[in-house]
C-alpha cells in the first residue's frame, strides 16, 4: 500500500519543486538544460514579477472575484440542491439532469454569446463579470455534488425535525446544510480554483487594470514571440502561494472539522 | 400530501436563483449555439442561413471523426481509470494511516494550480533529450523517445499526465468515505472480516452512489478536453491527440465560428449518449440513500 | 442563521465591487480612445510606443487621450479581438491585427473604419506603396499597415567557421554542403519545427522553396502543383537529416533555444528577434548573417515577406471621434515616430522613415530589403489560419514517413478555401 501512496505523493509534488526550482533559474539555464540545478539563487524573476505587474492590486482582484464567485455559486446550488433532493415535484429528474448535463458543455464555445451579454448589460471591464460567470459556470459541477450529499441525509432526521415543528427554511438551514457540509466545503473549494486560476473569460471581459485579475498579470511575462519562462514561473509561484497556503491551513481544519462531526442513525 | 401542497411556493422560490444563472449562462448560449450552428458565419458579426452543411462539412472531416475517437478514449480513460485510482487512494487514506492529513493535502496540491503550470512541467519531463523520463529510461536500459512528437505514443503520454492527478476525485471519494458510519465497520471487524471484505461489502456498496457520481463528471471532462492536450501538443502531432474541443477553437481561429458551433452540439450531444449510455450500464441507485430510508 | 450569512457576505461583496471599477474619469469634452495593445511590456515596441503616446496625450491635453490597455498574451489578445467582431463590438478605438487570408473576413465587418477617404495626399505617400495595395481588399481599406516583415534566414556565423564553412552558401548545393559539413562538425544544422498551429521557422523554409520553384504567385495554384511536392520533398529532408531530434512537434520556443544555445547553425524568423535581449547576450551575436534561402528551384531574387502588423480603428459615427483617431494614428505614423519605433525595437515598418539603422544586424535586413527583390507572402499570410494549421499537422506525419509528399499536399489542398 505505502508503494502507492509514494508513488503518488512524489507524482503529486514534482510541478511544485520543477517549478520553484526553476522560477530560480534564468531562461537561459532553462533552455540549456532543463532539468538542471540553478546555478545560484536569482531573485531577478521574483523582484521584477513583483514591480512590473503591480501584483498586490491583481492579488485583490482575483480574491474578490474568487470569493464572490464561490459565495453566489454555493448559495445557488445549495437552494436548488436541497430542492432536488429532498423535495419532489413534477419535472425535478429532468431539470436536474438539464442542470448536471451542462458539464459536458465546452465553455470556449459560449464565448461569443458570453460576450455579447457582458456588454449589453455594461458589464464589460468589472470584477462583476467575472464573479457571475464564474459562480454559474460551477453551477453544474456543484450541484451535483451538494445533491448527491444531501441526498445521502437519512430521512428521520428530517422527519423529527418536522414533528418538532420545523418549517420548509428551517429544514433547509438547520438540518440539512449542516449535515451537508462535506459537499458545500468540496464544491466550494473548486469553485474557488477554478476562478483563480481561470484565464480566458478574465481576458474577454476586462480590459483595464482596475478588473485585472492575477492570472492576467502572470501573462505580462509572455508577449508576441517572446516567452520569459522562468520570469512566468516566478509569478505563477508567487500566484500559487496564496492559494496553496490557503489551502494547506485552511481547507484541513475544514475537512477535519466536518468529518469529525458526520453523527448518523 | 398536505405538505407538499404548502411546499410548492417555497420550491419554486429556491429554484429561482439557478433558473436564472444557469438560464442565462447555459440555456441562453446553447440556443444560440444551435442557431449558429446552422449558419454561414465568418468574419462579421452577419450570418446567412447554410442548413446542415457545417454539419456535413464536419462529419466529411477525417480529422473530426480522429477527435471523437479521441475524446471517447479520454471519457473511457478518466471513468475507467481515473476515478477508480482515486478510489483506490481515498480507501487507503480513510485507514488514517500514519501522515494520512499530510497526503490528502499533498495529492490536491497539483488541483490548486493552474493547467498551464502543470502542461509546462511534463512538456519538459517528456523532452527527448533532456526529459526526465527518458533518462530514468536510459537508465534501465531502455531506448528514448520522442513522446509527445510521435503520433503512436502522444495521446496516450498526455492522458497519463491527467489521469495520474487523482486529488480531485479523490478527496470527493474521501469525504463520503468517511461518512460512513463507523459502527458498521466495527460490527464487521467482531465478525471477523478482514480489510478487503470490509471494503468490499461496505465501503464501496455505500459510496456507489458518489461513485457514479464521479465517473460521469469524469467522462463529461474527458468528452469536453482540451486544455492540457492544447499546452501540450496543440492537437498534434499529425492531429492524433486532436479532440472535438480541440476543433471547435481551431474553428474559431479559421473564423469558421458556425462550423466552430456546430462541433460544440455535437460535442455536447454525443457526450450526453456515451454518458447516459453509461450510466445506465452501471445503474443509478444510491445505496446510502436507501439504507437510511 | 446561515442563509442570512451567506447573503449578506454576496451584498457586501457585490456592493464594493460595483464601486471598485471607477477608475479615473474623463474630463469633460475630452476625448478618450481606448487601445487594448500588445506593443507592451516586454515586446520590443514597448518604450517606443509609450513614449509617442505620453507626447501625444501631452500635446492633446484636455482634448483627445490616447489609453493604452495592456494585452500581454497575443493568442488571448487575438481570441478577444475575433470574439468582439464576431459579437458585433468593436475590440477598442484602436487596434491592431495580423492581416491574412482568414483576418482579411473582418473587412466585411462594419465595425471596423474605412480610412480610404482619410489616406490622401503627403499621408498617403508616406506609406510602402506595396504594402498599403495588400492592405486594401475590395476595394476597401479597413486597416493601415505598420509593421512588415521580411523572414530570411540566419546564419550563426561562428557556428560556420568552426565546421570550415567559408562562405554563405548561393545555391541549393551549397547549402546542403554546408549542412554536411555542419553535420560532420557534430552541430545540428538547422532549427525546425512542426509544432504550435503554423509550424513558423519552417513554414518558412518551405515558402522560400514553394517560390523558388513556382514564383511569387505560387499560392494561387492548386497545392498538389509539382511546386509544392518538391518543396515537400526538400521539408522531409530537413526534418530526417538536417534539424534536431525534437523538432517533430517543437515549437517556436523550442526551435529558438535551440539557436540561442548554440546547437543548430541556421534558424528563419523576421526581425523582431533583432531586437530580443537574450539574442543580444549570446556570444555569436556579431557573427550573425541574414541571407535568402537559396533558390531551389528557377525563380530567382524573390524574398518573403509579409504584413506583419495592421493597425483599425473602431468605426463611428461622432465626427469628434472619427476626427481625434485620424489625428492620433496621423500622429503615430509620422516619419519622427516612425523612425523612433524602428529604431529602437528593431521592427520594419511600412512607413518610409528614412531610418537608416547603425545597429549592424538590423541594417543587414535593411540591406536585404533595399535590394528590390520581388516580394512574395509565406504560407500563412497567402492561405490562411486553416490550411496552416494543416500544413503544420501533416508536417510532422510527413517527416515521419507516414504519409509521401503527394499525400501531404493533397491534404492540405483540401483545406484551401477557393
Amino acid at each position: 500500500m505505502w508503494i502507492v501512496l509514494i508513488f503518488f505523493l512524489v507524482v503529486s509534488l514534482l510541478p511544485f519543486v520543477w517549478l520553484i526550482m526553476n522560477s530560480f533559474r534564468t531562461n537561459y539555464e532553462l533552455e540549456t538544460a532543463p532539468l538542471g540545478l540553478p546555478s545560484r539563487l536569482s531573485f531577478e524573476n521574483y523582484k521584477s514579477a513583483i514591480a512590473t505587474a503591480n501584483l498586490p492590486r491583481l492579488f485583490l482582484n482575483s480574491v474578490l472575484v474568487s470569493v464572490g464567485a464561490v459565495l453566489l455559486n454555493i448559495a445557488v446550488a445549495s437552494l436548488a440542491s436541497f430542492v432536488f433532493a429532498r423535495e419532489t415535484f413534477k419535472g425535478r429528474d429532468t431539470i436536474l439532469t438539464i442542470i448536471t448535463a451542462g458539464v459536458l458543455i465546452p465553455i470556449i464555445s459560449f464565448m461569443v454569446p458570453y460576450f455579447t451579454m457582458i456588454t449589453r448589460t455594461h458589464l464589460y471591464d468589472t470584477l462583476t463579470s467575472l464573479i457571475l460567470v464564474y459562480a454559474a459556470i460551477n453551477l453544474p459541477v456543484s450541484v451535483s455534488l451538494i445533491t448527491a450529499f444531501m441526498k445521502s441525509i437519512p430521512k428521520e432526521l428530517e422527519e423529527a425535525a418536522i414533528i418538532d415543528g420545523c418549517g420548509f427554511n428551517a429544514r433547509f438551514t438547520k438540518i440539512i446544510l449542516p449535515l451537508a457540509r462535506s459537499g458545500l466545503a468540496t464544491s466550494a473549494t473548486f469553485c474557488f480554483i477554478y476562478a483563480w486560476n481561470e484565464f480566458v473569460m478574465a481576458m474577454l471581459f476586462t480590459s483595464s487594470e482596475s478588473s485585472r485579475t492575477l492570472q492576467l498579470g502572470i501573462r505580462f511575462f509572455t508577449s508576441q514571440f517572446i516567452t520569459d519562462y522562468t520570469g512566468m514561473f516566478a509569478a505563477i509561484v508567487l500566484s500559487m502561494l496564496p492559494t496553496v497556503l490557503l489551502y494547506v491551513f485552511l481547507h484541513n481544519k475544514i475537512i477535519s472539522g466536518l468529518t469529525a462531526g458526520a453523527v448518523k442513525g | 400530501m398536505k405538505r407538499h401542497n404548502a411546499n410548492r411556493y417555497w420550491i419554486a422560490l429556491y429554484l429561482v436563483p439557478i433558473v436564472v444563472l444557469f438560464g442565462a449562462f447555459f440555456v441562453y448560449p446553447l440556443f444560440f449555439n444551435i442557431y449558429t450552428s446552422f449558419m454561414k458565419w465568418k468574419g462579421s458579426s452577419e450570418m446567412t442561413w447554410n442548413n446542415f452543411a457545417n454539419y456535413s462539412k464536419l462529419f466529411s472531416d477525417d480529422t473530426f471523426l480522429l477527435a471523437i475517437k479521441n475524446n471517447v478514449i479520454w471519457a473511457l480513460s478518466q471513468g475507467f481509470i481515473q476515478v477508480p485510482l482515486a478510489a483506490l487512494i481515498a480507501l487507503m487514506l480513510a485507514r488514517e494511516p500514519k501522515g494520512w492529513r499530510v497526503m490528502r493535502t499533498v495529492y490536491f496540491l497539483p488541483n490548486v494550480i493552474s493547467t498551464v503550470a502543470i502542461a509546462m512541467v511534463w512538456v519538459a519531463l517528456y523532452n527527448p533529450q533532456y526529459g526526465f523520463i527518458n533518462a530514468i529510461l536510459k537508465l534501465f536500459g531502455g531506448e528514448p523517445r520522442n513522446w509527445l512528437g510521435d503520433p503512436s505514443t502522444a495521446l496516450a503520454a498526455i492522458i497519463l499526465t491527467t489521469v495520474i492527478y487523482v486529488g480531485y476525485f479523490m478527496i470527493i471519494i474521501l469525504a463520503a468515505v468517511m461518512d460512513i458510519p463507523k459502527e458498521l465497520y466495527e460490527a464487521a471487524q467482531i465478525d471477523g472480516a478482514s480489510t478487503l471484505q470490509q471494503e468490499l461489502r461496505i465501503t464501496l456498496p455505500m459510496v456507489r452512489g458518489t461513485m457514479v457520481t464521479c465517473m460521469t463528471l469524469a467522462m463529461a471532462y474527458g468528452m469536453r478536453h482540451f486544455e492540457s492536450t492544447w499546452l501540450m501538443t496543440g492537437g498534434g502531432p499529425a492531429y492524433s491527440t486532436t479532440t472535438m474541443g480541440i476543433m471547435l477553437y481551431l474553428k474559431m481561429d479559421a473564423l469558421r465560428y458556425g462550423e466552430a458551433s456546430a462541433a460544440g452540439i455535437v460535442l455536447i450531444v454525443l457526450g450526453s449518449v456515451v454518458i447516459v449510455a453509461i450510466r445506465k450500464i452501471m445503474g443509478n441507485k444510491d445505496p446510502m440513500a436507501e439504507a437510511a430510508q | 442563521m446561515r442563509m442570512t450569512k451567506i447573503g449578506r457576505g454576496f451584498l457586501v461583496a457585490a456592493a464594493l465591487l460595483f464601486v471598485l471599477p471607477f477608475a479615473g474619469f474623463a474630463q469633460s469634452g475630452e476625448i478618450v480612445l481606448k487601445w487594448p495593445c500588445i506593443w507592451v511590456g516586454k515586446d520590443s515596441k514597448a518604450p517606443a510606443i509609450a513614449e509617442i503616446v505620453d507626447n501625444f496625450n501631452k500635446a492633446n491635453a484636455g482634448k483627445i487621450r490616447v489609453e493604452i490597455e495592456p494585452s500581454n498574451d497575443y493568442n488571448a489578445y487575438e481570441q478577444k479581438v475575433r470574439t468582439a467582431i464576431m459579437a458585433g463590438v468593436a475590440p477598442g478605438d484602436i487596434f491592431t491585427l495580423k492581416l491574412n487570408a482568414s483576418t482579411k473576413e473582418f473587412y466585411s465587418s462594419n465595425l471596423l473604419m474605412d480610412f480610404s477617404k482619410d489616406l490622401t495626399g503627403e499621408w498617403k505617400n508616406s506609406f510602402d506603396q506595396g504594402a498599403l495595395q495588400q492592405s486594401i481588399i475590395g476595394g476597401k481599406l479597413k486597416t493601415l499597415p505598420i509593421e512588415t516583415a521580411v523572414l530570411p534566414i540566419w546564419y550563426n556565423g561562428d557556428l560556420l567557421k568552426k565546421a570550415g564553412v567559408s562562405k554563405i552558401p548561393q545555391t541549393i548545393d551549397e547549402l546542403w554542403t554546408a549542412m554536411d559539413k555542419l553535420k560532420a562538425a557534430g552541430i545540428y544544422p538547422s532549427s525546425q519545427m512542426s509544432g504550435d498551429t503554423n509550424a513558423w521557422t519552417s513554414m518558412i523554409w518551405f515558402s522560400w522553396f514553394a517560390t523558388s520553384f513556382g514564383g511569387p504567385d505560387v499560392w494561387d495554384k492548386p497545392f498538389t502543383d509539382k511546386a509544392f511536392v518538391e518543396s515537400a520533398k526538400l521539408m522531409k529532408r530537413l526534418f530526417n537529416d538536417y534539424t534536431t531530434p525534437d523538432a517533430i512537434g517543437a515549437s517556436a520556443g523550442v526551435s529558438g533555444g535551440h539557436f540561442l544555445a548554440g546547437r543548430t547553425a541556421i534558424f528563419s524568423n523576421g526581425p523582431w528577434y533583432a531586437g530580443r535581449a537574450d539574442l543580444r547576450a549570446t556570444s555569436f551575436f556579431p557573427s550573425i548573417v541574414i541571407a535568402p534561402v537559396p533558390p531551389a528551384g528557377p525563380h530567382k531574387n524573390i524574398i518573403i515577406s509579409r504584413l506583419q502588423a495592421n493597425i483599425a480603428a473602431g468605426e463611428t459615427k461622432d465626427k469628434a471621434r472619427h476626427d481625434a483617431i485620424i489625428t492620433f494614428l496621423k500622429y503615430l505614423t509620422s516619419k519622427n515616430n516612425m523612425a523612433k519605433l524602428a529604431e529602437s525595437s528593431g521592427s520594419m515598418l511600412a512607413v518610409n522613415s528614412g531610418y537608416v539603422p547603425t545597429d549592424p544586424l538590423q541594417k543587414q535586413f535593411y540591406d536585404l530589403v533595399g535590394k528590390g527583390y520581388q516580394t512574395a507572402n509565406d504560407l500563412e499570410a497567402a492561405l490562411g489560419a486553416e490550411a496552416t494549421l494543416e500544413f503544420t499537422q501533416q508536417l510532422s506525419a510527413l517527416a515521419l514517413g507516414k504519409i509521401t509528399p503527394e499525400q501531404f499536399c493533397s491534404l492540405v489542398e483540401k483545406k484551401i478555401d477557393r
